[in-house]
C-alpha cells in the first residue's frame, strides 16, 4: 500500500473514527454533568429562542467592542471565512463530504479557492505572530493553542503545495494533505478546535440562561 | 533476416527513408531528447542489426499485444514493432508446441547477454508457481531462465510492471511483478492497461541508440512519458480550474466536455502520456471520449476504490460500522467520565 | 482569624463604607498546611461543577478578547487582568477533577498541581480586580459567562481561607451581626424612627401582615438614611400595604461577595422568612446591585423551591406603579445619563424599568452606549471595601468618569447604593463635579401628592 492509499483508506477511516469517538466523549462527558433546577421566577419563558438568538447574534461583535478588538476581528473573520470557503466551496472537498454524508452543494472555481487558500494561510501566519507577540495572548496561550494552530495550518499549507506541485510529486503531496487532515481530525475533539461544535452549546447555554433573566446578551 | 538492419527491414515493408526519419524525430521528441538525437537514432537504427527480442507472456489478457499489433491502420510504430520482433512470442509466432520452445532456447543461445526481454503479465508465486505454466514450465522458472541472459527487461503493461489485475485483491494466485523476482537486470516499466504503443517502440529505439535504458522515475517508468499527470496535461484542465464539472455521464457538463473529476477521473494521480501522445495515431484518449481516467498505469489501480468515486472520496472499509462503534464507544466513555465526576463531587460534598 | 474578627472597627465616616484600613493585613484565614489549602480550594471549585460551568470551561479558545472588555486590563494594560486568566488556576482543577478527560489527566498527571503561593497571588485577580460586572461575558465569542465562573472561584478561595482581609471581616460581621456595617436590627429600627420624624412620614416597621415587604441595604441605612424616607414616601403615595421588618431587612449579601455559600444562604433566608412571615406577595429589593442577583435569581434556589412571593428591584416596582397609574410624577426635564448597575441591569435583566421611570419623569436621557453595557463603577463585587485595591479602583474609575463626561449630561443617575458610594468616593478622590443621584430619591422628590 502506498502513502496515498494509506491516507485515503485506513488513515482517514481511523482518524474519522477517533474524531467521532472524541467528540462524543467530550460532549457527553460535559452534558451529563449535573444540572440544577432553577426555581427562580423567569422573566422570559422562551429560553430556547434566547439560546438560538445568541448563537447567531454573537457571530457579530457589538459596536461597543469593535474598535478595541478591530485587528482581532479582522483576522478572525478573514481566517474563518477563508477556511470555510476552502473547506466547503472547493469541489474536491465537497465531494469528500458528499461521499461521507450524501449532501452536495454548489462550489466555487478552483482557481479562486487557491487564492483564498493562500490568503487564509497568510492570515493564519499573522494570527500566530500576533499570538506570540501580543502580551495578553502570549500569556494565556498554551500547548493547545500552538498545536491547534499547527494542525489547522498544515492542511492549508499542504493543500496549497499539492495544487501548486511544490516540493514533491502530486500524489505524495496529496497524501500528506490528507494525512494532515487526519491529524486535524484526531486532535479536533481533544483540543480547542472543538470550539467549532462547542460554540453552539456554550453560546446557547448563556443565551438561554440570560434570556430567562432578561439580562443583556 | 537477422542480418538485416532495422532500416532495411522497414524499407522492405514499404517505409520510405523520409517516413523513417520522421519516426526518429518523433521518437526523439517523445523521449524529450534534444533534436540532434533524432539523427543519432536514425543513424543507429540505420546500421544496427535487428535486435533479438524475446517476448514472454505470463498472467495476462493479451491486451498489451493487441494494443501494439491491432492498430486500425498499420502505423510506423507497429511496423517498427514488427521489424524488431520477435524470436519468441507465443501469441504471434507461427510455431507451436515444442518447436516454439525450441525457438526460444535457440534465440537465447544465439544472443546470450544481448537480447531484450519483454514481459507482459504477472508471475504467480502461489502453489509453487504452477497457477500458470507454458509447456510444463512455470512462469517463474521461465522468467528466471530467460532473464538470466537478457541485456535488459521491458515490462509491457501494468501486470508485468506492478502486478496489475492478477495481483488485485485478493490476489488468488499470489501474482507479483517481474521486479519482485529479477533484481540484477535493468528493468524498464511501460505500465498501462494497455500501454501506449509508441512508448514501447520509443523505449526500444532509445535502448538501441544509446545502449542504455532511458531515464526512469521512482516507479521504473521512462520519465519522458510518465513525467506528468494526465490531469496536468489534460485539455479539460481549464474546466477544473473554473470549477466546471460534469456531474453525470449524460448531463450538460458531460456534453460540454467539462472536467470529469466528480465522475471519478484519476487523472490527477496518474502519470502517463495519454493526454499528450493519445491513442490510435493521436486520435483520442479516454477522457476525450468522455470517460475519466482509471489510473491504469499506476500500481494497484484496481484496488484504489471505485473508478467512479471522486479522487477526494475516501477508500473506506466498513465505514458505517466503524464510525457507529466509535460514536457509541465515545458516548459510553463520556457517560462514565460524567458519572465518575458526579460521584467524586458527591464524595467531596459529604466530606464537609 | 480572630485578629480579623476582633480588630476591625468600622469606618463609617469615609465616603465609602468598610472597615478601617487594617494596620496588619490578614489575607489568609485559618491555620492549615499549604497542601491542604490547595486541596480544599481545588476540591471546592469543582464540588458544585455542573454542566453549564463545565461547558464554559471547555469552550475557551484563548482569543484574549475579554481583556478589552475588562476595565482593569483596559486601564492598566497588564495582561494578568485578562478575565479568563483570572480562572487559570481553577481551569487546571477543572481539567484534573471534573472535565470529561479528567481521568486521563490524573492518570498521566498532565496538569501540574497548583501551589499555595499561586493561589495567594490569584487572590488579587479573583477579588481586587474583578467586580464580576460581566462585560467579558458580553464580548466572549464563545459566550462564556466568565463572571459566573469567578463567583464560583470565590467559593473555592473562601473555603481555602484566601479572602482579602476587609472582605472577610465585613462578611463575617454581616453573618454575625446581621449587617456588614453595624446596621443591626435595633440600629435600623432607630433610624426608621429618626427618618419618620425628620421627614414627617409614616414608616411601618415590623407589621404582622403586609402585602409588600421592603428591604434595604446597610449602605443606605448608614450612609444614605434618607432612602428610608424615600421608600416610605413612594409606597405611602401608592397606598400600598407595606412594611420593613427587623427580622429581614438587610439586602446586601457579603456571603455571596466573599464566596461563602452558607453565609449567603443565611442572609437570603432572613428576608425570605420575613416575607413569608408577614404574608407578603411582593418583596422589594433596594437600590443595590448584588442584592438583586442574590435574591431575585438565586434566592429561590437557596430556598429549594419557588418563592411564594415575587421579588422586584425598586426600579421595577416604580416602573410598574407608574404603568398602573399608582405613581403620579411631576416633570423633571433635566439632562440625565443613567449608569446601569451591572447586577441589576446587564446581569439581572432590569434594564428597561429605570428607563420607563425616567420617561415618566420626562428627563432628557443620553445613554452611555448600548443600555446594559456601560462600564462598571469599579466598586462592585466587594472591591470597594478592599483598601489595597483603592489605587487600581481609582484607575478604573477614570474610565467611568470619561464615559459619563462623554454624554455631556448634567445629572448622573443610577439605582445602586454600592455604585453610589463608589461614585462618591471616586468623586472625592478626583474632585469631580458629578454626584451620582439615586433614582428612588428623584422619584420621591417629584411625587404629586393630592
Amino acid at each position: 500500500m502506498d502513502l496515498i492509499d494509506f491516507a485515503r483508506g485506513p488513515a482517514l477511516q481511523w482518524s474519522l473514527a477517533l474524531f467521532i469517538f472524541g467528540i462524543a466523549w467530550r460532549l457527553i462527558g460535559v452534558l451529563l454533568l449535573h444540572r440544577k433546577v432553577d426555581h427562580s421566577l423567569p422573566r422570559h419563558q422562551d429560553t430556547t429562542m434566547g439560546g438560538v438568538r445568541l448563537i447567531f447574534s454573537r457571530m457579530w461583535p457589538k459596536p461597543e467592542f469593535r474598535q478595541s478588538n478591530a485587528v482581532h476581528y479582522a483576522l478572525s473573520y478573514t481566517f474563518h471565512i477563508g477556511l470555510f470557503i476552502v473547506i466547503f466551496l472547493f469541489r474536491p472537498h465537497m465531494l469528500f463530504i458528499r461521499d461521507l454524508t450524501g449532501l452536495s452543494w454548489p462550489t466555487l472555481p478552483s482557481g479562486f479557492v487557491y487564492v483564498i487558500g493562500a490568503m487564509t494561510l497568510a492570515t493564519l501566519v499573522a494570527m500566530l505572530v500576533r499570538r506570540m507577540s501580543h502580551p495578553v495572548l502570549k500569556m494565556i496561550s498554551n500547548f493547545d493553542d500552538y498545536f491547534s494552530w499547527a494542525v489547522t495550518a498544515l492542511p492549508v499549507a499542504t493543500g496549497l503545495l499539492a495544487v501548486s506541485h511544490l516540493g514533491a510529486r502530486y500524489e505524495t503531496l496529496l497524501a500528506l494533505h490528507i494525512l494532515s487532515v487526519c491529524l486535524l481530525l484526531v486532535w479536533f475533539p481533544f483540543g480547542k478546535l472543538m470550539h467549532a461544535t462547542l460554540f453552539v452549546i456554550s453560546r446557547g447555554t448563556t443565551g438561554a440562561l440570560f434570556e430567562r433573566k432578561g439580562a443583556s446578551t | 533476416m537477422r542480418d538485416k538492419t532495422v532500416l532495411e527491414l522497414l524499407q522492405a515493408r514499404g517505409v520510405s527513408r523520409r517516413g523513417f526519419l520522421k519516426f526518429c524525430a518523433t521518437t526523439a521528441s517523445l523521449l524529450a531528447l534534444p533534436p540532434s538525437a533524432a539523427a543519432a537514432i536514425a543513424e543507429t537504427l540505420g546500421k544496427t542489426r535487428r535486435p533479438s527480442v524475446i517476448w514472454l507472456s505470463f498472467q495476462e489478457c493479451t491486451g498489451c499485444t493487441e494494443s501494439l499489433t491491432r492498430a486500425h491502420l498499420p502505423t510506423i510504430e507497429s511496423l517498427i514493432f514488427d521489424a524488431i520482433s520477435l524470436d519468441y512470442h507465443h501469441t504471434l509466432q507461427a510455431a507451436s508446441g515444442s518447436a516454439a520452445e525450441a525457438a526460444r532456447e535457440e534465440a537465447m543461445k544465439a544472443a546470450w547477454g544481448q537480447y531484450v526481454l519483454v514481459v507482459d503479465g504477472s508471475i504467480p508465486l502461489g502453489e509453487q508457481g504452477y497457477y500458470s505454466a507454458i509447456a510444463g514450465v512455470s512462469n517463474l522458472e521461465m522468467l528466471k531462465e530467460t532473464a538470466a541472459g537478457a541485456a535488459a527487461i521491458i515490462n509491457m503493461g501494468t501486470c508485468a510492471a506492478y502486478g496489475g489485475i492478477p495481483q488485485a485483491n485478493p490476489n488468488p494466485t499470489g501474482a507479483v511483478p517481474v521486479s519482485a523476482i529479477i533484481k540484477d537486470k535493468p528493468i524498464v516499466n511501460v505500465p498501462g492497461c494497455p500501454p501506449i504503443p509508441v512508448v514501447m517502440t520509443s523505449v526500444v529505439a532509445h535502448y538501441l541508440t544509446f545502449g542504455a535504458v532511458p531515464e526512469l522515475d521512482h516507479l521504473g517508468r521512462p520519465k519522458s512519458f510518465y513525467g506528468d499527470t494526465i490531469h496536468d496535461r489534460c485539455y479539460r484542465r481549464p474546466f477544473y480550474d473554473q470549477g466546471k464539472f460534469a456531474t453525470s455521464f449524460d448531463d450538460e457538463g458531460a456534453r460540454n466536455g467539462w472536467c470529469l473529476y466528480q465522475l471519478g477521473c484519476k487523472g490527477p494521480t496518474t502519470y502517463n502520456a495519454c493526454a499528450t501522445v493519445k491513442w490510435n495515431d493521436g486520435t483520442s484518449f479516454p477522457i476525450q471520449s468522455g470517460h475519466g481516467c482509471i489510473g491504469c498505469s499506476e500500481p494497484n489501480f484496481w484496488d484504489k476504490g471505485s473508478f467512479y468515486q471522486p479522487l477526494s472520496a475516501g477508500i473506506w472499509g466498513d465505514r458505517q460500522a466503524t464510525l457507529g462503534t466509535a460514536a457509541v464507544a465515545g458516548a459510553a466513555v463520556g457517560a462514565v467520565a460524567a458519572a465518575s465526576t458526579r460521584i467524586r463531587q458527591q464524595h467531596a460534598s459529604e466530606e464537609k | 482569624m480572630s485578629e480579623i474578627v476582633d480588630n476591625n472597627p468600622l469606618d463609617l465616616t469615609g465616603t465609602r463604607i468598610s472597615v478601617q484600613k487594617p494596620e496588619v493585613r490578614y489575607d489568609v484565614q485559618g491555620e492549615m498546611p499549604d497542601e491542604e489549602r490547595v486541596r480544599i480550594a481545588m476540591r471546592s471549585f469543582v464540588k458544585d461543577f455542573g454542566a453549564h460551568s463545565a461547558i464554559y470551561m471547555e469552550s475557551c479558545i484563548h482569543c484574549g478578547m475579554c481583556a478589552e472588555a475588562c476595565h482593569y486590563y483596559v486601564q492598566t494594560g497588564d495582561p494578568k487582568y485578562t478575565p479568563i486568566w483570572k480562572l487559570e488556576l481553577f481551569k487546571q482543577a477543572y481539567k484534573r477533577e471534573a472535565g470529561p478527560f479528567a481521568f486521563v489527566y490524573r492518570l498521566f498527571d498532565l496538569k501540574s498541581a497548583v501551589t499555595a503561593q499561586q493561589l495567594q497571588q490569584w487572590q488579587e485577580l479573583i477579588y481586587d480586580s474583578c467586580t464580576m460586572c460581566g462585560r467579558c461575558t458580553m464580548i466572549c465569542p464563545m459566550g462564556i459567562d466568565i463572571a459566573a465562573l469567578v463567583s464560583q472561584a470565590r467559593h473555592a478561595m473562601f473555603e481555602a481561607g484566601l479572602v482579602p482581609h476587609e472582605l472577610w471581616a465585613v462578611a463575617e460581621r454581616a453573618e454575625r451581626e446581621g449587617s456588614p456595617l453595624g446596621a443591626t436590627a435595633s440600629t435600623f429600627a432607630d433610624r426608621c424612627e429618626w427618618m419618620a420624624d425628620e421627614h414627617e412620614v409614616e414608616v411601618p416597621v415590623d407589621k404582622e401582615r403586609a402585602d409588600v415587604l421592603v428591604t434595604i441595604s446597610s449602605i443606605e441605612i448608614m450612609k444614605y438614611p434618607n432612602t428610608i424616607a424615600d421608600f416610605a414616601k413612594v409606597l405611602n403615595h401608592m397606598g400600598v400595604d407595606w412594611t420593613f421588618r427587623t427580622d429581614g431587612y438587610e439586602a446586601t449579601n457579603f456571603g455571596l461577595l466573599s464566596g461563602n455559600a452558607a453565609w449567603q444562604k443565611d442572609m437570603s433566608m432572613k428576608m425570605i422568612k420575613a416575607a413569608i412571615a408577614c404574608g407578603a406577595k411582593t418583596l422589594i429589593l433596594p437600590e443595590c446591585g448584588h442584592a438583586y442577583g442574590a435574591l431575585r435569581w438565586q434566592g429561590a434556589n437557596l430556598y429549594g423551591k419557588p418563592l411564594p412571593f415575587e421579588v422586584l428591584h425598586i426600579s421595577e416596582y416604580l416602573a410598574r406603579g407608574i404603568k398602573e397609574g399608582k405613581i403620579r410624577l411631576r416633570q423633571w426635564p433635566e439632562s440625565v445619563t443613567f449608569h446601569d448597575p451591572c447586577q441589576v441591569s446587564r446581569r439581572g435583566g432590569a434594564t428597561a424599568a429605570p428607563r420607563e421611570v425616567m420617561r415618566a419623569l420626562g428627563v432628557k436621557l443620553t445613554e452611555m452606549g448600548e443600555p446594559g453595557l456601560n462600564w462598571c463603577c469599579g466598586g462592585g463585587g466587594g472591591v470597594v471595601t478592599i483598601h489595597r485595591a483603592d489605587e487600581l479602583r481609582y484607575k478604573t474609575f477614570e474610565l467611568k468618569m470619561k464615559q459619563v463626561e462623554a454624554t455631556k449630561a448634567e445629572h448622573l443617575v443610577s439605582s445602586c447604593s454600592n455604585c453610589r458610594q463608589t461614585f462618591d468616593d471616586g468623586q472625592a478622590h478626583f474632585q469631580w463635579d458629578k454626584t451620582m443621584e439615586s433614582l428612588l430619591e428623584i422619584v420621591a422628590a417629584n411625587l404629586i401628592n393630592t
